[in-house]
């Protein structure tokens, strides 16, 4: 009795000892509030901290050991109310901050939230001039926090959506902050294939913090950001180029290696070209689906403008939708589309044209790739020429700058080819061509012009120093004849 | 054909009595002795100057003196007129044989001694007239308005900068601001193709009408007795030579104009950086490289002002040689001066390599 007298005194002591420990066994404030039935402690009776033994007073200080209201929420006891402002989110930093507090409930929770989240665009200052945009309870909320694996927690990845429209679904409270950047984005992301299975309650699926982060997010116009154009490929890659992740969703995976090895690819990694294309650019973002048949010249023609008007009002439109041949892609691929050459167009055996056009089989297009191929391939020549007469006047030592000039016609004419193609009439294509031929042949004329200038120049040497140097024999035996005489 | 010749011979001499001036001149002789081939550099500088006259009128017609037009107009000149090319690079080349050749024909008078009394004004003029060839030079140099002129030019004008006392004043005249910009461009031009052809032809009248009055300067301390000295008549003799070595020089000047015509390069941008290994013409590289091995302070002087001082105080003295060398004066034989002049040509020669390496 007296052992067990003494260990209770041990326990009193300690107790009364610590006014401030977080975790009592008897919360006086829960208890309070919970007999007066308030809003608060009926959330807080979910939440992941009482849950874990954490009382009022971790965040709104006070004893909360005591029963008097007077004792227990004294200033003197450190009870500082609710916290305002920034001091919500470095009120709950206090342990969640602290590494070797969390370590203490084995938590693997990142320790630099706060950190990350005063970084972040959401950090910088709210309109009031005094705090961040945003503080921690604006997403976790204050009491009836859930873990993020809770389906209850507004961030738990099916709600989140949801948590980030509370404030991007809101037009007017958005335009306070950004008037330029739209409010559709909830809208436009149950559109898309991703919204769709979060909808469901597929908690893999693609959501805002997904793409934009959580606590870091960054405009995407800051090179760090994860949606920065040059890293989206990577964002999107971090799911969609993982099999395993994929495995449920049965689709491929090597988009991103393909992506790697084509033209838009190679703009973007090798050039850091931020004028061509990414994921979003084709896929969209928000509401990200692959484009249908019908719309993929629509969506390629976002930026081969030309191309696309020719396709569609070429014959080769009605052809493709009939048998449903995605447009674009049928001859140039998707994800993998290599830089456009004139080996694409014939009809030889790596020409696209003959996979339906052959001698026997749908033959008007055989003959007519066939002869715009032989067209293409003859300003080639003529351009090899040209740049040949320019090589050798130069060589020369003459200035050819001006046929050098007109080279850059030649070019435009197999860049204005390459375009015209799409249209697949030969009259269209011929014109185009014979504006090539036409420049080839200028500068032939131009250089070679230079070059019998270069010869009549040494020809005129030649000439003038004889005549010279006859006139200077003449004046040496004058000279002598005079002087035999004198 | 002789016929024809004594014909208009004879038309003109009815008219302006030519037969007299033939008669003075064939009775005017030029010494003959084995140094007689240096007087030939007086006329080449001449035949150098008439083909500068005559090339630069030809390049006015076309030539447009504003730094928004005179690239361009180099331009039109060298790739659409007939023969601008060849009149171009005949004028480029014939500068730098001029130069060449009145750098020859200052020495040879130099070591002749033949600038002592009574030929003083003589080399005075000639003197001059050597520092407006520079003077020609750097203006012109310019004028394309392309990358290394402006550059070059840039360079210079600090250089002139850097005299004391009037340098800054004589940098602002001669930029016609505080940069080299359009306006140097203008009064580099007005320079070149009106004041200082202007000032060169009235001395090289002067000059001319020494030596008429005067005669040919001789060798001194001749071994020879007055009848033992050998002469030419100037007509036709010598004039004829002259003639002969005019057309050598001729010659010359084609071939160099067609293998190596002048060339442009790129247009003049104040913005763009100076291209790398800028240097000035090789006339003035003596000077330049010299200015660049003296160290940054001497004592309590700017290395770079030290030099101008010195390159200053041995010009004016190399100008007044007639008046100091009283020795060749009076006839007395004055090693000296050809120690003098053998030190100064090594010096330009040797800081020239060194400029162009």
């Amino acid at each position: 009795m007296k052992l067990f007298n003494r260990n209770l005194l041990y326990i009193l002591l300690t107790v009364i000892a610590s006014p401030l420990i977080l975790f009592a066994t008897q919360d006086q404030c829960f208890t309070c509030h919970n007999d007066l039935g308030d809003n608060a402690s009926n959330l807080f009776k979910e939440d992941v901290h009482y849950k874990t033994g954490l009382s009022c007073a971790g965040c709104h200080g006070g004893n909360s050991n005591s029963d008097d209201m007077d004792v227990a929420m004294n200033k003197s006891q450190g009870f500082s109310g609710v916290p305002k402002q920034n001091r919500v989110s470095e009120t709950c930093a206090k342990c969640h901050s602290d590494t070797s507090f969390m370590k203490k409930y084995n938590s693997k929770i990142s320790t630099h939230q706060l950190e990350s989240l005063q970084k972040s665009v959401h950090g910088s200052l709210a309109t009031n001039g005094k705090s961040m945009i945003v503080q921690c309870t604006t997403c976790h909320n204050a009491h009836g926090i859930k873990k993020v694996a809770d389906p209850r927690s507004p961030v738990y990845p099916t709600n989140v959506p949801q948590t980030c429209s509370k404030c991007h679904n809101n037009a007017g409270y958005m335009q306070t902050y950004n008037p330029s950047l739209t409010v559709d984005q909830l809208a436009k992301y149950r559109t898309s294939v991703h919204g769709k299975l979060n909808a469901n309650g597929n908690s893999k699926t693609a959501q805002c913090a997904s793409c934009h982060g959580s606590h870091d997010i960054l405009t995407s116009k800051d090179v760090r950001a994860k949606t920065y154009k040059l890293n989206i490929p990577k964002t999107c890659s971090s799911c969609h180029s993982n099999k395993s992740y994929m495995k449920e969703f049965a689709i491929a995976t090597d988009q991103h290696d393909k992506y790697k090895n084509s033209v838009h690819g190679k703009a973007v990694f090798e050039k850091n070209d931020l004028s061509a294309p990414v994921c979003n650019d084709c896929h969209g973002n928000h509401g990200a689906t692959p484009p249908g048949l019908e719309s993929i010249s629509k969506v390629c023609g976002t930026c081969h403008a030309l191309n696309a008007q020719l396709f569609s009002s070429s014959l080769h439109k009605k052809v493709f939708d009939e048998n449903k041949y995605p447009e674009c892609e049928t001859c140039h691929g998707n994800h993998e589309i290599k830089s456009a050459t004139e080996k694409l167009l014939g009809v030889s055996e790596d020409a696209i044209c003959s996979k339906c056009h052959t001698e026997s089989k749908n033959t008007k297009g055989y003959f007519v790739a066939k002869k715009m191929r032989r067209l293409i391939d003859n300003l080639q020549i003529a351009d090899s020429n040209a740049k040949n007469s320019i090589f050798l006047a130069e060589q020369k030592g003459m200035d050819v700058e001006e046929a050098k000039f007109k080279l850059r016609d030649i070019h435009q004419s197999k860049l204005e080819a390459r375009t015209i193609v799409h249209s697949f009439e030969e009259k269209k294509f011929k014109e185009v061509i014979a504006k090539g031929n036409t420049a080839s042949k200028q500068v032939i004329t131009e250089a070679n012009a230079a070059i019998d200038q270069f010869y009549f120049r040494r020809y005129g040497l030649l000439i003038a120093t004889l005549v010279i140097t006859i006139l200077i024999i003449s004046i040496y035996f004058y000279i002598k004849r005079i002087e035999k005489n004198q | 054909m002789k016929e024809i010749a004594k014909k208009i011979f004879g038309y003109f001499d009815e008219r302006f009595e030519l037969e007299n001036l033939v008669h003075f001149m064939s009775k005017k002789y030029v010494p003959v002795h084995r140094h007689s081939i240096w007087y030939y550099f007086g006329g080449v500088s001449l035949f150098f100057f008439i083909i500068q006259v005559i090339t630069g009128i030809l390049l006015l017609f076309y030539y447009k003196g504003s730094s928004d037009l005179a690239y361009e107009s180099i331009k039109f000149i060298m790739s659409k007129v007939e023969f601008g090319w060849l009149i171009r690079s005949i004028h480029s080349w014939s500068a730098n044989l001029f130069i060449l050749s009145m750098y020859i024909h200052m020495f040879s008078v130099f070591f002749e001694k033949a600038y002592r009394k009574p030929r003083e004004l003589t080399w005075l003029t000639g003197a001059v007239m050597f520092l407006m060839s520079l003077a020609f030079g750097f203006s012109g140099y310019l004028l394309p308005w392309n990358e290394l002129a402006f550059f070059a030019t840039k360079v210079g004008t600090d250089i002139v900068g850097a005299v004391p006392f009037v340098g800054e004043t004589l940098k602002y005249f001669l930029r016609g601001g505080e940069d080299v910009t359009g306006a140097t461009l203008s009064r580099f031009f007005g320079f070149h193709v009106a004041l200082f052809p202007g000032i060169f032809t009235l001395l090289l009248v002067l000059h001319l009408l020494f030596i008429q009055r005067q005669g040919i300067s001789e060798p001194m301390h001749s071994e020879k007795s007055e009848e033992e000295k050998k002469t030419m008549p100037f007509f036709p003799n010598f004039m004829l030579r002259d003639l002969l070595l005019w057309l050598l020089v001729l010659n010359l000047l084609a071939i160099l104009a067609v293998f190596f015509p002048a060339e442009l390069g790129l247009k003049a941008n104040a913005l763009a950086s100076a291209p790398a290994g800028i240097r000035p013409e090789w006339y003035f590289l003596f000077m330049f490289q010299t200015l660049k091995l003296i160290p940054g302070h001497v004592l309590f002087i700017e290395g770079e002002v030290l030099g101008i001082l010195l390159f200053g105080v041995v010009g004016l003295l190399w100008i007044l040689v007639p008046f100091w060398d009283r020795k060749s004066s009076r006839g007395i034989r004055n090693r000296m001066i050809n120690y003098i002049g053998i030190a100064a040509i090594v010096f330009i020669i040797i800081l020239t390599i060194i400029g162009l390496m």
